[in-house]
């Protein structure tokens, strides 16, 4: 069951300090990266929730945010439908294909699972590819962004854009916390540690699965319609199964089944992916490294590990910091 | 309430249920007797749908459920513990009881309101606690407490489906005397109404708690009928070599 604990408020107030503060202050590279990690940071967080609370490991992730990118693109453009609804269509026709992907593969486990979700994603892949209506390999351009200036907010304006991302971000991992902490939640852990036990208590397993592989879909496909906006183009590049074995490998390396992790571990790659880039062409040797030195840790990514060696003694000192005007007044009065 | 109607399965050569016929009254107390292999488990894997009968059928409160999959016979109102605890170990005694009662209520797939504060459920979880005297350890997480403490929560999850069948299948497998004499009370506290099948070995349990006993021996039901018979039956006592003199 996901609990949010003193360290994790904490770190979720650095996480958010930071990227106001470089959304603010940065230049437009610096909004750039921020953006970029805003979007993976969700695009992960719909992956944590399947696989680190369901045990669904998906590798269809990247073509389901590809996917929301794509309908955006053909319901903005081609269709020529307005923005908003562009959006909210996008993001609803991606659930529903997830909703359909995870109710079929609910069956599979492990492996199997991993395979099942991976064909699929390989299949849009190639579908994408192909396509005329797609633009095949030479992707689509001319997307727009979401208009705002009836606020008074210019989303062409890189700052405006992250702040954009930052804003939905956080909505996002709001309702992500919801949803763990919902009766659907609930039952999610309970599938996950002990399936059989679940279905003879009177649930209909398969019907959980698809339906929280759907809602992570719908975030998938969210972070898809942003990246089309941010990017203001396509390419099928977006559904590979490498965007989705990037986006676990970034879970896996903030700390699976936290929520809190996946945004610790997207950050930590969008920069150090820039920052080794800049230095070596080889850069996917020291993420793999790292990659692997964290697995063979047995530490839950770079959060778990910060959460299991610290995690009780930080918490103890936040929540002895937020007592103690109490225990002063105790004493006074005494 | 439950019925068995000549239920019978094999794996390959072996037989392992032949022609199981059992009727239980509502408010029953069965106890199933049998040594080790005699197809006790694999006849409660066959009644909640965990196993397919080869032949034969199964029937909860009058309507035919053989071909039912286990969710939807749990929702007609069987359920089942389980001789291995099968429970959810990273969380607590009010979450797993909390899973159960959630599933029960239809609040299981509730989406933005948490099942654990609804009030349906919260009764629940707070009665079966009291029913299986778990309230001291309401907050514990699995891991934290003990194996016969466990024990009482297989029982307890089991418990907060409602059912109008309850299922143990072992519920004293590995405790202590002390801790076996504490859950024939809790069995015999249970609600008169319940009725409920027994898989047990502890034959103070079974004499104490049984209405009926039926004893399986090769998959075949070779006693039925009253504890006080079961007793004096020298076939039973040549399938146990005795063992339940000391009872």
């Amino acid at each position: 069951m996901f609990r949010h604990t003193a360290l994790r408020y904490a770190v979720l107030v650095l996480l958010a300090s930071a990227a106001l503060f470089q959304a603010f202050t940065a230049e437009y590279f610096g909004l750039e990266i921020l953006t970029e990690i805003l979007i993976l940071a969700m695009l992960v967080l719909a992956l944590d929730i399947v696989a680190g609370f369901g045990g669904m490991v998906s590798l269809c992730h990247g073509a389901l945010m590809g996917m929301g990118a794509y309908a955006y693109a053909i319901l903005s453009t081609t269709a020529g439908i307005a923005p908003p609804v562009a959006m909210a269509g996008a993001v609803a026709l991606t659930g529903a294909i997830a909703w359909a992907i995870g109710a079929i593969c609910s069956r599979s486990h492990g492996i199997y699972f991993i395979m099942a979700t991976l064909a699929f994603g390989q299949m849009a892949y190639s579908y994408v590819f192909e396509a005329p209506i797609f633009g095949g390999d030479d992707g689509l351009g001319g997307i727009s962004r979401l208009d705002l200036s009836f606020v008074g907010i210019d989303l062409n304006d890189s700052r405006s854009f992250a702040l954009f991302c930052l804003a939905s971000l956080g909505a996002i991992y709001g309702a992500s916390v919801l949803i763990l902490r919902s009766g659907l939640g609930r039952s999610l852990t309970g599938v996950m540690h002990n399936e059989q036990r679940m279905r003879a208590l009177g649930l209909t397993v398969w019907r959980v699965k698809a339906d929280v592989f759907g809602l992570s879909g719908m975030i998938a496909g969210l972070a898809g319609v942003l990246a089309a906006q941010h990017i203001m183009y396509i390419s099928p590049g977006l559904l590979s199964w490498t965007v989705s074995g990037e986006a676990l490998v970034v879970v896996i390396l903030g700390g699976l089944g936290t929520l809190v992790g996946p945004l610790v571990g997207a950050a930590a790659f969008v920069v150090l992916k820039h920052e080794l880039s800049a230095v070596t062409t080889y850069w996917h040797l020291v993420v793999g490294a790292l990659l692997i030195a964290v697995v063979m840790s047995r530490a839950n990514g770079i959060f778990g590990w910060i959460e299991a060696r610290w995690g009780a003694r930080i918490d103890r000192r936040l929540t002895d910091a937020t007592r103690k005007p109490e225990a002063k007044e105790v004493l006074g009065d005494a | 309430m439950l019925e068995t109607r000549n239920l019978d399965k094999s794996f390959g050569a072996v037989h392992v249920t032949r022609n199981v016929s059992l009727k239980l009254e509502r408010g029953e107390r069965r106890v199933i007797l049998g040594p080790n292999g005699a197809g006790k488990t694999t006849l409660f894997n066959q009644l909640v749908g965990e196993l397919t009968p080869d032949s034969g059928s199964v029937h909860l409160a009058g309507e035919d459920v053989t071909a039912l999959p286990v969710a939807k016979r749990a929702r007609r109102g069987l359920s089942r513990s389980y001789q291995k605890n099968t429970l959810f170990d990273g969380l607590t005694v009010e979450e797993n009881l909390g899973l159960a009662a959630a599933v029960h209520t239809g609040n299981a797939t509730q989406l933005w309101s948490d099942s654990l504060a609804k009030p349906e459920v919260r009764e629940i979880v707070d009665e079966v606690a009291e029913q299986v005297n778990l309230m001291p350890y309401i907050h514990a997480k699995v891991s934290e407490i003990s194996y016969g403490v466990r024990r009482q929560l297989e029982v307890g999850v089991a418990l907060a489906t409602r059912p109008l069948v309850l299922l143990m299948d072992e519920p004293t497998s590995g405790v202590g005397p002390e801790m076996s004499k504490g859950f024939h009370d809790l069995l015999n506290n249970l609600p008169r109404d319940l009725t409920m099948l027994i898989i047990e070995h502890d034959m103070g349990l079974a004499f104490d708690v049984a209405d009926t006993i039926t004893v399986l021996n090769y998959g075949e039901v070779v006693f039925d009928g009253l504890p006080e018979a079961a007793r004096g039956s020298k076939l039973l006592k040549d399938i146990y070599l005795g063992s339940w003199e000391d009872a």
